[in-house]
């Protein structure tokens, strides 16, 4: 037997995958160790070697790939546990990092504060150089100035140095030598240089994203470097990959060059989990969800294609990196329920998390949590919460969210229960809509694929409030990220500043077409370093292009035939069509002149996919699965009624239901609404469908 | 009433009123092709009732918390059944309830079941808006032609009809084509609204609708009624100047406030302050306002819901013919950049009794906006400069002031240009744009830092225009409770032939030549608290830093560093710090 593992370390759980090339997958659930994260993986091995009955020795050598998604340069950041690190710049411009252009994200709110800079001002040492616009040398580099920063930076026990120079897209002499001279005197300090990490215009985007990546290389490679000793150490020689937040993996080499692709590469694998899934449904246009005990994540993916941004932040910093755009809000079983002054009741974003946890958990917990009005309305059970492994405390829920909710609202305790309930749906939904309706798509047209513990009690009623008719719960929803780190690609990005007007006579045809040369050669490279054959090797570029004097740029994909013949015109077409899907307009018939503003390229290394294992017909009865009967509140009666319990783990292909009916499995609860019935799919996973007669009716 | 409320369904109400105002704000700020609509963001987003009170808004600048209500409210007046389905209606007149004649906002009724219901509506700073000068600030008008066209509410729809007569007579009268292209965005949004409020209104009906609208109202004016009611009863004045009238050199004119606290309401009383002026520093009155709204919410719980019951229980007195409520036909431009200033003498009225919500002063706002022609491409250019004219905000309890966010109008939510895309769009070089050191007004809490901003002028033609406050030394940002004034601002133009003009507050200077440096100072936030209470550490990092010279950390904040060790000297500040 031959394994393939996915692990997703989170805040609470590390989440393991296990397939093994028959098809056969398990799920394994290990707490995390935030001290060191590495170890939380070493104890999943174990566990997963100890079921398998075997030795960690023997059970490391026949695993043939892991993937791996790590938060701890995200830790790293947010807990301001980052290397020490120093910035080269251009003199006249060091606080562009600490000014974030001069934003207070909160606008009325006078106590909040700047977030710190991760290179204090003293840190940022000033060089006398200066490029312009078009690339032009203005004033050469004073080469001792780099001379002595350096040596403060020695001085002061310095671990990273960021060198970002102004306008460096256009022309990197200075920064490559600048980088030479650092190399020469620190030959062992981390590297981080603007005009390779994100040689693209705008200069805080630029040294915000580079010195992030200083800030979080240290740490990377010393983490990558102890676990890959360890596995290896413990007979470990297959293949190790990273899950970076572009949605692709690549190897510990090449993300620690690039350190700042891993933050926020968290939820990054829920898009390509749900391409997969979907796909055995026929469907290439989805939203997926993950639901856990904090937050709500939600991401849209188009004919198979994720949404990309390259407006990311992390800790209120820019981050220019491409990467899944995934809209995160403090949503979760955990969300604690409070009344505000006017009298209204508010669902988080303040969580119970995981400890204390909701009042039902009896951890000490004292708010009443979404989990908790859960409890009260039915859709969890107090005897089968974690598949029985923890008994749920139904009387303090109540109390909680009687004296907390109910009283202060003067409505009974269902009513409370069910306020809370909604609510959460209609946070949810609206979250949905962010990346959705105010995108220029229609969630309608879009399937909602299911993943997270807590998801699948609510994701029936949030596509009732979108107005979305299909749910797709994977069978792993309850590990989703882990799963879909299995099915990713190796994916590189790179990009290129090219300014210029976007028509044919005013291209500089022999540089254009040099830089998309340089950009395919890079990608070759990394690559065959990568041990990638030809054939399995993807490059698609992009054009960031915008009509004369707008801020914005649009990015569009372009066929590689098409920029290397230069097609203007139909180029320049794809923007319009873009143009107009997003903003509802285009100015193709005036004729506005376009602007061409970077061009990127993503190279893409196909990699082997674990197949799923198909289950054997067994007919639409789902009967041997009933389990039994319990009351549950029912949003279409408002009001409890007896429903089915159905044994979703003992439920198999083709089984049918129809709501209202609760499916328990060891990991998630599903609640199927009176207008819904759901089908299990021939992978073992489920498929939510609205009733259409049923659904005309419902209010 | 109340037992027809679903308490559920009222936050459901005003979430996603929320949300469509948000999703209509997405629409502009990605669509609209001024760099004062995506990149300042000078524009709010809103929902009305049938009555024109506020549902819902999101502005991405404070100071247009309160810019539509007075409008939406006169034109369902002014239309009265004269309204229907498809109709869109544009609209600027600062003497029909505008704020600013450069914010043109567009109203389209939303309708159910053939009754109005309510309004959506988009107001944004357009880059042109006629006038003598171009870019819309003109220091030396002395009437309303002389600044914009007056747009009284006119219909550029009607019905569905576009109606080609009336916009091509409005925009024969603006310059800039872009111009047309904001507004058509600015419909685009209304239409978003639009959608979301019908899609609310099919699925719940009129009457569920209204009612829980009215209770929303009703929960937010008790949010704000308890608020009010937890601030001691009392009269509590406040005063502040603003500085130069364009005109009379030396001349100031005297924000007069009277805050009167009783119970759970609340008058702001601005009777006396000084009469209107010949030129252009007049506010209208809902630019007054604004003012007031949106210092008010920065004192209280900045979570409360925007929408007509946050306004219930506050007055606003401000006689007709002072220069907060100037009358027709004045000039008014300037009227915003009265909010800096009458925010001061707000925060001084409440800092006797709420010591620890109020903020020193905030920098004053000094803009400067240079015209002209770009020689590489041939093109004209208008440059609001953001970037330079950020200074740095107040401090307050328990927290310093920021630095480099801006006027309080803004309040941190106007971008700074991006440096490479800035002489990317203009034909500007850029030589420096850090942070002033000893800029920000010493205190426990210091100011927020100034910011100095130095570049070349590569443009031809070239026309400046200053536009602001805070070049007086009277105009520094105070500081609170011991803590001490921010720096002033400075303009400064150094032509090539070596003569320096420094800029008045409020002037046109023509003919700048090419390769003139421009340099210009957005001065530092006033500090809070008494400096020699500042943690000695907390001075040693600015100074380590180099925003505060070891000269003022001696002076101002009785810290002895030594120059050698970068180390606190203990000894010697404890002897300077005893001694006071």
């Amino acid at each position: 037997m031959i394994f393939k593992i996915g692990v997703d370390v989170g805040g609470t759980f590390t989440d393991f995958l296990l397939m093994d090339n028959e098809g056969n997958s398990d799920i394994f659930k290990v707490l995390s160790s935030p001290e060191d994260p590495s170890i939380a993986v070493m104890n999943g091995l174990n566990q997963m070697a100890g079921t398998k009955g075997i030795s960690l020795r023997s059970f490391l050598g026949k695993i043939e790939i892991i993937v791996h998604g790590t938060t701890v340069t995200t830790n790293a950041v947010l807990t301001g546990n980052v290397s020490k690190t120093g910035l080269l710049t251009t003199k006249g411009f060091r606080d562009a990092l600490q000014m974030r252009r001069g934003i207070r994200e909160e606008l009325y709110n006078n106590k909040y504060l700047q977030p710190a800079p991760i290179v204090p001002r003293h840190l940022r040492l000033p060089v006398l150089e200066r490029t312009d616009y078009a690339g032009n040398l203005i004033t050469k580099m004073d080469e001792n100035e780099v001379i002595k920063a350096i040596e403060l930076f020695k001085e002061q026990g310095i671990e990273a140095v960021a060198v970002c120079f102004m306008h460096s897209y256009a022309n990197n002499i200075h920064e490559r030598k600048a980088e030479e001279i650092v190399q020469k005197m620190m030959p062992d300090v981390y590297l981080s240089v603007s005009s390779s990490v994100l040689p693209q215009i705008r200069f805080y985007d630029r040294v915000s994203t580079t010195v992030l990546n200083a800030a979080v290389g240290p740490i990377l490679k010393g983490y990558l470097s102890k676990l890959t000793i360890r596995l290896s150490e413990n007979g470990f020689s297959g293949i190790f990959l990273i899950m970076q937040s572009n949605g692709g993996v690549t190897t510990p080499e090449a993300v620690t060059k690039l350190a700042a692709s891993t933050l926020l590469s968290g939820p990054a694998a829920a898009p390509i989990a749900g391409i997969a899934y979907a796909d055995l449904h026929g469907q290439k246009s989805f939203i997926t969800v993950d639901m856990g005990g904090t937050s709500f994540d939600a991401a849209l993916v188009k004919d198979a294609q994720p949404i990309v941004t390259m407006d990311g932040k992390v800790d209120r910093m820019a981050l220019a990196l491409p990467m899944m755009e995934i809209n995160t809000i403090g949503a979760g079983g955990g969300s604690i329920a409070w009344i505000d002054e006017g009298g209204l009741l508010r669902m988080g974003p303040k969580s119970a998390g995981a400890k204390p946890g909701p009042v039902c958990y009896g951890l000490g917990g004292k708010e009443p949590s979404c989990s908790d009005a859960n409890l009260i309305l039915g859709y969890l059970s107090s005897d089968f919460f974690a598949g029985g492994k923890m008994k749920l405390d139904k009387k303090a829920a109540e109390a909680a969210i009687k004296n907390m909710v109910a009283k202060p609202l003067k409505m009974n305790l269902i009513e409370a229960a069910y306020g809370m309930y909604h609510i959460m749906n209609v946070n949810m939904a609206s979250a949905i809509r962010e990346i959705s309706v105010q995108r220029g798509f229609d969630p309608r047209d879009f399937l909602l694929v299911c993943g997270g513990g807590a998801g699948p009690i609510h994701a029936a009623m949030i596509a009732l409030e979108l107005e979305i008719s299909k749910i797709l719960i994977p069978k792993e929803s309850s590990i989703f990220c882990a799963a879909g780190m299995l099915l990713s690609d190796l994916k590189h990005d790179f990009v290129k500043s090219f300014h210029t007007p976007f028509f044919y006579e005013s291209i500089q045809k022999q540089l254009f077409f040099s830089l998309i040369t340089d950009l395919e050669s890079k990608g070759e490279k990394i690559l065959s370093n990568e041990h990638i054959p030809k054939e399995k090797r993807r490059f698609q570029f992009f054009l960031d292009l915008r009509y004369i004097g707008q801020y914005h740029e649009v990015s569009v994909p372009v066929g590689i035939d098409d920029i290397k013949a230069l097609r203007v015109e139909k180029m320049g077409d794809s923007f319009h069509a873009e143009h107009n899907r997003l903003y509802g307009y285009d100015l193709k018939k005036e004729k506005t002149v376009m602007e061409l503003v970077n061009i990127r390229m993503t190279a893409i290394g196909t990699t082997d996919k674990p197949a799923f294992r198909k289950e054997k017909f067994a007919g639409t009865d789902a009967s041997p699965a009933l389990k039994g009967k319990r009351q549950v509140f029912l949003p279409s009666k408002m009001d409890f009624a007896f429903i089915d319990i159905y044994d979703g783990d003992k439920m198999g292909y083709g089984n049918k239901v129809k709501g209202p009916a609760i499916i328990e499995q060891k990991n998630t609860t599903l609640f199927v609404p009176s207008v819904f019935e759901i089908e299990c799919d021939q992978y073992g996973s489920f498929m939510m469908t609205i009733i259409k007669d049923k659904a005309l009716t419902h209010s | 009433m109340d037992n027809k409320i679903d308490k559920i369904l009222a936050s459901v109400f005003q979430r996603r009123f929320k949300s469509i105002t948000e999703e209509m704000g997405l629409t502009l700020l990605r669509t609209t092709r001024s760099p004062i609509l995506n990149e300042a963001r000078d524009f709010v987003t809103g929902l009305y009732d049938h009555q024109g009170r506020m549902l819902e808004q999101t502005e991405y600048i404070p100071v247009l918390a309160f810019a539509i209500q007075p409008a939406c409210e006169y034109i369902t007046q002014y239309f009265g059944d004269d309204i229907f389905e498809g109709d869109v209606i544009i609209h600027n007149d600062v003497f029909s309830g505008g704020n600013q004649n450069a914010d043109v906002a567009i109203f389209k009724p939303i309708f159910h079941e053939d009754k109005l219901v309510a309004w959506a509506a988009c107001k944004g700073h357009q880059a042109d808006i006629g006038g003598a000068v171009a870019g819309g600030y003109n220091p030396e008008a002395r009437e309303v032609w002389q600044e914009a066209l007056r747009i009284t509410p006119v219909k550029i729809y009607e019905a569905g009809k576009f109606r080609k007569d009336v916009w091509d007579m409005i925009f024969a009268n603006i310059r800039y084509k872009i111009v047309e292209e904001d507004i058509k965005a600015e419909i685009g949004g209304c239409i978003v609204g639009e959608r979301g409020v019908k899609a609310l209104l099919e699925r719940y009906g009129i009457s569920k609708f209204r009612d829980h609208v009215d209770y929303l109202f009703d929960v937010t004016e008790k949010m704000v009624r308890k608020e009010i009611d937890r601030i001691p009863d009392g009269t509590y004045p406040g005063e502040s100047y603003v500085y130069y009238d364009g005109i009379h050199e030396g001349s100031k004119m005297k924000i007069n406030l009277k805050v009167v606290v009783k119970g759970e309401e609340i008058i702001f009383d601005y009777s006396g302050s000084a009469p209107q002026t010949q030129g252009f520093v007049n506010a209208p009155l809902a630019a007054t306002s604004s003012a007031v709204l949106l210092t008010f919410l920065m004192l209280i719980n900045p979570d409360i819901p925007h929408n007509d019951g946050i306004i219930r229980p506050i007055k606003i007195i401000s006689p007709k013919g002072s220069f907060l409520n100037a009358e027709y036909p004045a000039a008014t431009t300037f009227g915003n950049s009265i909010t800096g200033p009458n925010a001061d003498a707000i925060m001084k009225a409440f800092s006797t009794i709420l010591p620890k919500r109020v903020t020193a002063g905030w920098n004053r706002f000094l803009g400067f906006t240079l015209t002209g022609k770009d020689p590489r491409n041939e093109r004209s250019y208008v440059d609001i400069l953001f970037l330079a004219l950020k200074g740095g905000s107040g401090g307050t309890y328990m927290a310093d002031g920021y630095d480099h966010i801006g006027l309080i109008n803004c309040a941190g939510g106007i971008l700074a240009q991006d440096y490479e895309m800035f002489e990317i769009q203009d034909p500007h070089f850029l030589l420096k744009h850090e942070y002033l050191k000893d800029s920000a007004g010493a205190g426990q809490w210091r100011g927020g830092l100034g910011v100095e901003t130095i570049f070349e002028i590569y443009g031809e033609n070239v026309t400046g225009i200053a536009f602001g406050d805070g070049v007086e030394e009277e105009a520094r940002a105070f500081g609170l409770f011991g803590g001490k004034e921010g720096s002033i601002n400075n303009v400064e133009l150094r032509y090539p032939d070596g003569r320096i003009r420094i800029a008045k507050s409020k002037e046109i200077i023509r003919d700048i030549p090419k390769n003139t440096i421009f340099q210009n100072i957005a001065g530092g936030g006033g500090g809070y608290g008494d400096p020699f209470l500042r943690p000695a550490e907390k001075v040693l990092e600015d100074v380590k830093n180099e925003l505060v010279s070891s000269k003022s950390a001696k002076k101002d904040y009785g810290v002895v560093i030594d120059k050698i060790t970068m180390a606190v000297d203990q000894e010697a500040t404890k002897s300077l710090r005893g001694r006071n």
